[in-house]
């Protein structure tokens, strides 16, 4: 290539002095010589040392500094008109999960869900949620996803498979072909099922739920001619009665159920009423925690407790009792149900059918028909019946089974003979699964389709007849993943796509196009009002069920038995892989990443040797995180679990969570990689089919201590605000209603007598301190929080709310063992009562009080931490350094300091493998961390964190108020706690706007409310409503 | 000058007749010979523990707080606890330099130089906790109060922790002036003995051009009245604001207005001790018994049984006013968390009163004061009861402070809290055995003004006085003749 141009002889002839002025300074060339010869030998060293040595040294201030280097965000080519980056959008659909629906919003950020909050319109929910429906958003970005389809494990396209399930079915013969799916509350993909079947003669659709409503199905066929479930009315029962059903856990609809309940616990305190429950149990469950009585029995005794309950109802004697506090106690409700005809609801958790039939006739006795018991409309969400799939599973050992597809159902894990429905799957010819994860069963079959995450997913969903929710994408999906319902219709040999085929469903129903982009804007399609009805019932087969349940074993006095149960976040499984669920602490244990066996303390004391009387014994169990290792022996299978003691608890019986052990394929939360086991242990196998349902009692087990210890990771270690030195009352304040009655200002005395020393409620404000009040007559805005102790039931939705809102770090079982957890948001449970057995219980949220006069604020040397003129504690991550005086100075210990690198936002980048567990590194994948709140700063090693009060909504709110040029309303700030709480429990808003509802509530309740630890005049802006409870006699416990 | 007579009943406090010479040989001849093989046992064992110290900071800084056991409820456990330890270690040091000094305590000269560069060891380990317990250590500089373009941005005042920061620098600063003009004179001496170039010329920079001169002398003199005068509020109120890091809060066991005087008995006392454990090894190293004699450590003996007790009676005033103030959570964390035996801390209670309060008492005894090995092992015990007292009042109180729902899993240090512990024993012993070696252990020129009026050879010559009744002596001019030679010198 020769030169066209030049600029001087020199140039043009590439004379020597050229060459040489080439050298000279100013000759502007790239900044580093492109040759591979070290700098020295460059052709111009100086000049490169010196452009070495200034980008060597700007590049190590950078480093130095510390500043973690950003990617940058690239703006949309062509920005579709809706979308404006950095504000998020609401989309109603439906979280399904197995039978479980619930209508949601997703919001939607830059194209990523990154929060489910309930849909206000559903009459069901009500804008309520549960843990497990906080903590779906993250299933979507589960690294442990399905990414594509594959014919025995190997990768292949929809084509591909498509093909050869075309045939496969093709050569299957007269083999019938079976639909397995947990229950389907979808119509429209009811309607696709049964087109599938009318392609395929022979093909059936069996419907199996790992914990199923069974029982209850066959006992309502039985006596209302109905296999159905109608709508319980927590809302119109004054007297409630449960065996065993943990109906603000996890039976059939607990956020329905525990925002009815909570109606019922709220208090007017000019006219104080609550509705009175009481609740028989084996193992202490959430709903028992928060009975106002509670009486414990044997697993084994559930029959005859419903058979006296019934007797005593009808005004017979109580028979077949032996224990005297459960005798009282059964009479004791019966006297309460018959004093409340017409408003009294009796529950029974079982699952077994006699034992329903009887309840029934109890609920009969009590007229609870179309007035606690709804049969206008009948649950959806629970249809399965185990003896289907039992015989399903003998049907496919005989090899009658040509093809069996599998949705929702994972019975090679639930199944309690896995063996027998594994092995009798191997005689299936054609195998296939939609399971999104690669499970326990998905394992086993040949081919498999991954379907959507319901984020991903077109839908809909009658959670109860005539009330429909519906479901649409809010994301692309993340993977090659299809409906279910797609592959189905396309074996099936329609054209259309599964989206064609819900619209042209339910357009028909809703209006045309028009009416169905509304329905899908709302989320949901309600009945206009229905009236409550009441089901004709038949008492015929109640004689029989009692002589049945009559002809049950009794247990041998000495033995001991076995209570499966589910936990709230866990389930049946459902939230094993899920790192929000797995360490959001069990309301009633407290306990993280496990399962354990639970015993009361008086089998600890038989059992392990360990007296919870004894001070010193108490205090090694508590502050030592191992526990006994109990080998639990029943049916031919062994667990090894270990142990905690968990009052409330029959003495005779124990209980394991269902739900863990499960196969490592399903995420790094199941598995403990270092240690090689799964997390917990699997107890479907203690399961068995008694009379054709599932009993997950088990009348004799053989509990044997092995010796070992094994660590628990539990929040919390001590349980009792009563000390030897003084009942630490402000702490924590309860009362009975009696006693509210006889004395409502008692409360507002024991405050008073708390400051007396320091003038009084009047004056403690002012007179508590030297200091002058700087929060004193702020005009403007004083955020404040009440939370109501009666309607708070535990059930831990907010933890995971927050921890989702928040960018909340994960820690891992290792780090929650050392006390590293990092939720903002704890609910603190306490028992009380005299007896250590069966204590009382009280839930307690604990979050940042932002207190006025802050101990945390005045001890941070560098003011990383101080107040805002809206009364919000501000924590300025930034400017902290990470002395944790501020956490040691805070009496209620909520301040949290990042202990490792948890987000991956540290200075020293990727040095955390070793130090933190997989599942932490795992939330840090590119995928996981899709789910992080842009909103909210992603906290760093070495600083301290703590409830910000959600002030990033706080400001969005206010922002959105200016824009409108109006003032702030209280609708338009609902804190992430607040937003997920199913019975409204915690208010929030502008205590110095008259009209705000926190005003409202502390104004009425003046007698209730009260803050914990007061009298350090730390001056808190979280105020708390007194836990009452229902018990007239007075002053008896104490 | 030392215008002083001295009754033959005060025991001398340099033995064995020296003379000036003989008295720079006996201390500066460790300086110019090679040192022994135990030295060098010494000083690479501490370097060691200095390195594993080392490693420990460095996990530590890079892998993040929780290399340490610390949990949610125990914000501050071993970290906090060596701090206040070692700060509390170096205030013998300045209580015998500065206060002994004012008072004219002529024992503090056998003991005060190394006394101090234990004060001056001690600070710079103790400085190292509240550094490292950061969780960003490479943001510390926020708690200099500098001008900056950050608002301006300013630290706390109204923090503690800002307090200690500028206690301690203080405190490092003066404490350092105060040992390095007592050193100059010394260094002067070793440089004017120097047989090698390299030595005369690093200890002539060291001192700075000391000649000697009168007016060197008189402004040395009036500098090391200044620094005492500085120092001497000190003593007092550098533990007063370590303690109000815990007076000023709100925790059980924390709060407590006792906590300035409390905190201050026990910093001279463990000061004391520690300052016994190094003395008995230094003296027996070096063949120093006739400089740091049976007097000096049974002088400090009465000091610790003094300061002991005083903690003693602090500890029970705690424990009535848990008592008495009717606190339901000061009751339980000193009745409970404390005092009881078979608490998860008790054995660290009562391990305190066992080596603080329990075992000091024998020193009431003259004869267990002047046995050597009663002190040394009592001085260790000492030391360990101090260190149990800070962990008690930080780990008891913050283990079960006002809600029951934190109250913490058994808190015990990992090997890298233990290991930034060891480190900075290593840190102070490689300081200290390279003072050993390298500085005058003892105050050479200082011993020298005190020889000739309370040295074994000036009390035998002056032994024939004593028997000269009163009257004869003050009217025949002996007196005058001696005390003006004494004078002369």
């Amino acid at each position: 290539m020769s030169k066209q141009h030049w600029q001087s002889f020199g140039e043009l002839n590439n004379s020597d002095a050229y060459k040489q002025s080439v050298n000279d300074e100013f000759q502007e060339q790239l900044p580093f010589e492109a040759d591979d010869k070290g700098f020295l030998e460059a052709k111009h060293p100086r000049r490169d040392f010196l452009k070495f040595l200034g980008f060597s040294t700007a590049a190590a201030t950078i480093a130095a500094s510390c500043e973690i280097p950003f990617t940058k965000a690239i703006p949309f080519a062509n920005k579709p008109e809706d979308i404006v980056p950095g504000n998020y959008m609401y989309y109603a659909t439906t979280y399904v999960q197995d039978g479980d629906a619930v209508s949601v919003l997703a919001k939607v950020r830059d194209g990523r869900p990154i929060k489910i909050e309930g849909n206000d319109l559903s009459p069901i929910t009500k804008g309520g949620t549960s843990a497990r429906v906080q903590a779906s958003v993250l299933d979507l970005y589960d690294t442990a996803r399905l990414r594509f389809p594959t014919i025995d494990g190997n990768e292949a396209t929809f084509e591909d498979v498509d093909k050869a399930v075309a045939a496969g079915i093709a050569g299957l013969g007269s083999a019938p072909i079976v639909i397995l799916t947990s229950t389907v509350v979808s119509p429209s993909t009811k309607e696709v099922i049964a087109q599938f079947i009318a392609k395929h003669p022979g093909a059936k659709h069996v419907v199996y739920d790992a914990v199923s409503y069974s029982g209850i199905l066959l006992a309502n066929e039985a006596t209302y001619g109905k296999k159905a479930i109608p709508t319980y009315r927590f809302d119109n029962a004054k007297v409630i009665v449960s065996l065993a059903a943990d109906f603000l856990g996890t039976w059939l609809s607990p956020i329905e159920f525990a925002k009815q309940y909570a109606t019922g616990k709220k208090i007017d305190e000019k006219n104080p009423e609550m509705s009175k429950h009481i609740h028989f149990e084996s193992v202490a469950s959430l709903t028992g925690s928060n009975a106002d009585e509670r009486f414990l029995h044997r697993p084994s005794e559930t029959g005859a407790i419903a058979v006296a309950l019934l007797a005593a109802v009808n005004g017979q004697a109580v028979t077949g009792i032996d224990d005297a506090k459960l005798k009282a106690g059964i009479e004791k409700a019966a006297k309460e149900l018959v004093a409340k005809k017409g408003q009294a609801l009796v529950v029974s958790g079982s699952n077994d059918k006699n034992v329903q039939i009887i309840i029934n006739a109890i609920n009969e006795a009590l007229q609870a028909g179309g007035k606690t018991i709804d049969w206008s409309a009948t649950y959806n969400t629970k249809a399965g019946i185990d003896s289907d799939f039992a015989k399903l599973v003998d049907d496919m050992n005989a090899g009658s089974v040509g093809g069996l597809l599998i949705f929702g159902a994972n019975p090679a894990y639930t199944w309690f003979d896995s063996k027998k429905f594994v092995d009798g799957l191997k005689k299936v010819k054609l195998t296939v699964s939609f399971s999104g994860k690669a499970d326990e069963t998905t394992q086993l079959v040949k081919f498999v389709i991954p379907s959507n995450h319901y984020l991903e997913s077109w839908g809909d969903a009658e959670i109860k007849t005539g009330y429909y929710s519906l479901q649409q994408p809010t994301i692309y999906p993340l993977f090659k993943t299809r409906q279910w319902q797609d592959s189905l219709l396309s074996w099936s040999g329609a054209t259309g796509s599964y989206l064609d085929f819900l619209k042209q469903y339910w357009s028909a129903k809703v209006g045309g196009a028009s009416g169905w982009d509304k329905a899908l804007q709302e989320g949901v399609i309600n009945p206009s009002t229905i009236a409550a009805a009441a089901a004709s019932f038949n008492s015929s087969s109640v004689a029989g069920a009692t002589s049945a349940i009559a002809s049950y074993k009794k247990a041998a006095p000495n033995s001991t038995e076995l209570y499966l149960y589910q936990k709230v976040a866990i389930g049946a499984g459902e939230g094993t892989a899920n790192p929000w669920l797995q360490e959001m602490p069990d309301p009633v244990t407290k306990a993280t990443w496990d399962n354990y066996l639970i015993v009361s303390p008086a089998k600890a004391k038989t059992l392990l040797n360990i007296d919870l009387t004894n001070n010193g014994q108490a205090d090694a169990y508590e502050v030592k995180p191992p526990k006994h290792v109990v080998s639990i022996t029943a049916n031919g299978v062994t667990v090894k679990l270990p142990t905690l003691i968990i009052p409330g608890t029959h003495p005779d019986t124990v209980g394991i969570a269902l739900g863990y052990g499960r196969a490592k394929e399903l995420g790094k939360s199941v598995f403990d990689e270092e240690a090689g086991i799964s997390v917990g242990a699997n107890a479907f196998p203690f399961a068995s089919l008694a009379d054709g349902t599932v009993s997950f009692s088990i009348a004799s087990v053989d509990l044997k201590d092995t010796g070992d210890k094994f660590p628990v990771a539990l929040t919390q270690t001590h349980n009792i605000y009563n000390t030897a030195q003084g009942n630490r009352t402000e702490v924590m304040k309860e009362l009975t209603l009696a006693e509210f009655k006889a004395k409502p200002t008692e409360i507002l005395e024991d405050r008073e007598a708390e400051v007396k020393p320091y003038g009084g409620l009047e004056n403690y404000r002012a007179l508590g301190t030297i200091y002058p009040d700087s929060m004193n007559d702020r005009p403007g805005i004083k955020w404040g929080m009440s939370v109501d102790l009666n309607t708070c039931n535990g059930c831990g939705a907010c933890v995971v709310a927050c921890t989702a809102e928040n960018n909340v770090a994960i820690v891992g079982k290792p780090e929650v063992l050392r006390g590293h957890e990092m939720q903002w948001l704890r609910i603190d449970r306490y028992y009380s009562g005299s007896d250590l057995d069966n204590p009382k219980v009280v839930f307690q949220p604990l979050m940042c009080q932002h207190c006025d006069n802050a101990p945390c604020e005045n001890v941070c040397p560098v003011a990383a931490t101080n107040h805002s003129s809206e009364g919000l504690n501000q924590m300025t991550y930034n400017r902290c350094i990470g002395t944790r005086y501020c956490a040691n100075n805070c009496p209620y210990k909520v301040r949290r300091f990042n202990w490792a690198d948890y987000t991956g936002a540290d200075s020293f980048p990727d040095n955390q493998k070793g130090i933190v567990n997989d599942v932490v590194l795992n939330m840090n994948d590119d995928l996981t961390r899709m789910v992080l709140n842009p909103d909210v700063t992603v906290r760093s090693r070495g600083v301290i964190e703590k409830c910000s009060f959600c002030v990033q909504r706080l400001q969005s709110a206010k922002l959105s108020a200016k824009k409108e040029s109006r003032p702030l309303e209280d609708s338009d700030i609902k804190v992430a706690c607040q937003q997920a709480c199913p019975t409204n429990a915690i208010i929030f808003g502008n205590a110095n706007d008259k009209k705000s509802n926190i005003t409202t509530i502390r104004k009425d309740n003046p007698n209730r409310l009260f803050l914990s630890l007061e009298q350090l005049h730390v001056l808190p802006n979280v105020t708390y409503l007194a836990k009452v409870r229902n018990i007239e006699e007075e002053k008896k416990e104490a | 000058m030392h215008l002083k007579y001295e009754s033959q009943l005060r025991e001398p406090l340099v033995s064995g007749n020296k003379n000036y010479h003989q008295v720079t040989e006996d201390i500066i001849r460790p300086i110019e010979a090679k040192p022994s093989k135990l030295w060098y046992v010494g000083f690479f064992t501490a370097v060691a523990l200095l390195m594993f110290g080392v490693y420990s900071v460095y996990r530590e800084v890079t892998y993040g707080i929780g290399q340490w056991n610390l949990n949610k409820t125990i914000g501050w456990g071993w970290d906090i606890t060596n701090f206040v330890w070692w700060v509390g270690i170096g205030h013998a040091g300045t209580l015998i330099s500065a206060v002994l000094l004012l008072f004219r305590q002529g024992w503090r000269t056998g003991v005060n130089r190394a006394a101090e560069a234990m004060t001056i060891f001690a600070v710079m380990c103790a400085g190292q906790f509240p550094i490292f317990h950061m969780g960003r250590v490479w943001m510390a500089f926020f708690v200099m109060p500098y001008p900056n373009s950050r608002g301006p941005l300013w630290v706390n005042f109204n923090s503690p922790l800002l307090w200690d920061v500028f206690a301690i620098s203080t405190y490092f600063t003066v404490s350092l002036l105060f040992w390095y003009s007592g050193l100059l004179p010394d260094f002067a001496s070793v440089r004017d003995r120097a047989k090698t170039k390299l030595r005369q010329k690093l200890y002539g920079t060291a001192a700075f051009g000391w000649s000697g001169s009168a007016k060197h002398w008189q402004r040395h003199e009036s500098l090391s009245l200044v620094l005492a005068g500085l120092s001497t509020p000190l003593v007092l109120s550098v533990h007063t604001i370590v303690s109000f890091d815990f007076a000023t809060s709100v925790i059980p066991g924390w709060h407590t207005t006792i906590f300035p005087p409390y905190f201050v008995a026990g910093a001279i006392f463990s000061g004391f001790a520690m300052v016994q454990s190094l003395l008995l090894i230094v003296r027996k190293v070096f063949a120093l018994e006739d400089y740091i004699t049976l007097g000096h450590i049974e002088a400090m003996n009465k000091v610790i049984v003094l300061t002991g007790s005083v903690v003693g009676i602090a500890y029970l005033t705690e424990l009535f006013m848990g008592w008495y103030s009717q606190n339901k959570y000061e009751g339980y964390t000193f009745w409970y968390s404390r005092a009881y035996l078979f608490s998860p801390y008790g054995w660290s209670y009562w391990g305190m009163m066992a080596c603080n309060v329990i075992s000091p008492q024998i020193f009431w005894f003259r004869k267990m004061r002047r046995n050597i090995y009663v002190t040394f092992f009592m001085s260790i015990i000492v030391n360990i009861g101090m260190w149990f007292e800070r962990f008690v009042i930080i780990v008891t109180s913050l283990y079960r402070d006002y809600l029951p729902s934190s109250w913490s899993v058994y808190y015990s240090p990992t090997i890298y809290e233990i290991g930034f512990y060891l480190g900075t024993f290593g840190l102070f012993f490689t300081c200290f055995f390279l003072f050993a070696k390298y500085f005058p252990v003892i105050a050479v020129a200082e011993i020298k003004f005190v020889l000739k009026t309370t040295g074994e050879n000036y009390k035998e010559k002056m032994g024939h006085l004593e028997h000269v009744p009163a009257e004869v002596f003050a009217h025949s001019g002996h007196g005058h003749t001696v005390v003006e030679n004494h004078g002369s010198n």
